[in-house]
């Protein structure tokens, strides 16, 4: 996507991302978490909803996800009681929510006739109809709608575009159908079906769904000055936090703040690349295919929406998982991994090995929280883990051409960039009409570059990465001395 | 004539609430009235951080900026 635009919706979140971190760093949260609904939504402020009343009830259902608890679960408590709760009761196992009340209900009648209509005597619509849902009345065709099928057919016949097709922003969003809604015209999200890319986050209007997020938990644990914690940067840092952030300065600053040691997530995907490329080169002799398997929401389609698939998943872990387990193995430090990524939340629930996942934006808004400039920050500190490969993994493309890179043959790759040309790409290879030995899957536009927690725009990033990318000690994965 | 200075404060507070987009702003309009802007970036604005993004238009601070409010005044100072 071209850029994450800073939104009402944005501004309010990072508000409270912002006075929740506040809070835990100055230790008064339990005191003080009553408060920020009254901070947020002052009597004298804009005000988008009915009353200050409710907007401040938005906020405090907000606050409630933010601590990773579904809402909706947790109509009749405060976030003051689910803070206790914290730790005793297992948080929210999607990380995608629907808050309710944020919901605006959209109009969910599928086709409408506008007044562009003619009550023309050809009538396409009322022929066309297979439920005879179309009649005219007062000189105009009206769709009953207790009869629609919504099958479309009668907005395809019409001379005149008078059909008009209304979708939720969060429905059109969702590449997997996901989204339907409940009884109360609500939106709500099947789970059985959703990939967390965080679509539907970004496309809400009203900003009625959002992801759960662990800021309290990295903010207490930094807080405490154990400092027995690792920050994994994940390759599309590059440039996030302002342009003239450098990555030495971002990693002084993450040391400054509280983390024990940065290490780039890059040094998982040389790993990554090595494994993976032995993988690939085994299942070419066999005749074979491989999908990867870095992406999450990748993996989760082809899971979930492509079974018969599944097999060719590539059993080498992703990046963070690799990167985490060494750091494990090596200093037995916490993780957290920090990337441009809602779908590695619910990844690294899987995996022990993977602490806790934070998105460039929830970062920035705890450097916000404490006092941390990085615009006059001048510390600086090498950060070299990783070869000019694995800081490749950033972007669309990046994947392949180390795979191409690493297996030193010609091989037919493809790559699917965001999940609707995945998705068209794995039917096509169900089908036997595109024959490969690698696709590459990212469900973001743009690959990892343009995933919905970044902070600056897809195409900056991506020249950002390469450059940086370019800058590597090593050129190849395999020359890293941690993995040849 | 003199020229309009406008300071967009780039600190890790209005960077978050959306001082990219001011910067982006300001880049087109500067290349656009050249003769008119001055055109700076600075690191903090008197900690007014609580109400961010800031921007100094001829030593005179405005908070909460977005690009819309910014191109009007601006527009209707050159």
């Amino acid at each position: 996507m071209a850029g994450n635009t800073v939104s009402e919706i944005v501004k309010i979140k990072r508000k409270i991302y912002i006075e929740l971190a506040k809070q835990v760093l100055n230790n008064e949260i339990e005191n003080k978490i009553s408060k920020i609904p009254f901070k947020i939504a002052k009597e004298d402020g804009e005000r988008y909803r009915c009353c200050v009343h409710k907007e401040r009830a938005i906020i405090e259902e907000r606050i409630k996800l933010v601590l990773g608890f579904d809402p909706k679960l947790h109509k009749n408590e405060k976030p003051v009681d689910l803070l206790k709760k914290r730790g005793q009761e297992d948080c929210c196992d999607n990380i995608v929510n629907v808050i309710e009340l944020a919901c605006d209900s959209c109009p969910i009648d599928k086709y409408t006739v506008t007044d562009s209509c003619r009550n023309c005597v050809a009538h396409k619509c009322v022929n066309t109809c297979p439920v005879d849902a179309i009649v005219t009345i007062q000189n105009k065709a009206f769709i009953d709608q207790k009869k629609c099928i919504e099958c479309g057919k009668c907005r395809e016949v019409c001379p005149y575009g008078a059909i008009h097709e209304n979708i939720r922003p969060c429905v059109r969003a969702c590449s997997v159908d996901a989204l339907t809604s409940n009884s109360e015209r609500k939106a709500k999200i099947d789970y059985e079906k959703c990939v967390d890319c965080g679509s539907c986050i970004r496309a809400c209007p009203f900003g009625a769904i959002s992801d759960s997020t662990e800021i309290v938990n990295v903010c207490r644990t930094i807080q405490k000055g154990k400092r027995n914690i690792t920050a994994l940067l994940a390759p599309s840092f590059v440039g996030q936090f302002g342009a003239k952030v450098k990555p030495e300065i971002l990693k002084s600053a993450l040391k400054e703040i509280g983390f024990d040691e940065v290490i780039e997530v890059g040094l998982g995907a040389d790993l990554v690349a090595v494994e993976e490329s032995q993988e690939l080169k085994e299942k070419i002799m066999e005749d074979d295919f491989l999908l990867s398997s870095c992406c999450p929401s990748f993996k989760k389609t082809v899971q979930k929406h492509f079974e018969e698939l599944k097999p060719k998943i590539s059993k080498t872990v992703s990046p963070m998982v690799k990167i985490a387990e060494k750091v494990k193995e090596d200093t037995g430090n916490k993780t957290v991994f920090i990337g441009p990524c809602i779908s590695k939340k619910a990844e690294s629930c899987k995996y022990d090995s993977v602490d806790h996942v934070l998105t460039f934006e929830e970062l920035m808004c705890i450097m916000v929280a404490a006092e941390m400039n990085l615009a006059s920050y001048e510390k600086k500190e090498g950060i070299k883990d990783s070869s000019s490969h694995g800081r490749q993994f950033a972007f669309s493309g990046g994947l392949s051409k180390v795979m191409e890179d690493l297996t030193e043959k010609e091989i037919k790759t493809v790559k699917g960039n965001g999940l609707d040309e995945c998705q068209k790409l794995l039917n096509e290879i169900m089908t036997g009409e595109t024959e490969i030995d690698f696709m590459e899957g990212m469900a973001c536009q743009g690959g990892c570059a343009g995933g919905p927690a970044n902070l600056n725009k897809s195409k900056v990033t991506k020249k950002l990465v390469e450059l940086f990318s370019n800058q590597a000690e090593y050129k190849r994965a395999d020359q890293n001395e941690y993995t040849a | 004539m003199k020229k309009l200075t406008v300071e967009v404060c780039i600190g890790t507070p209005c960077y978050l609430m959306g001082a990219r987009e001011l910067i982006d702003d300001m880049t087109e309009l500067q290349n656009e009235y050249e003769d008119k802007i001055k055109f700076k970036t600075l690191h903090c604005i008197e900690e007014r951080c609580e109400n961010a993004p800031i921007v100094k238009i001829d030593g005179e601070i405005y908070e909460e900026m977005t690009p819309d409010k910014l191109r009007e005044i601006i527009l209707e100072r050159i």
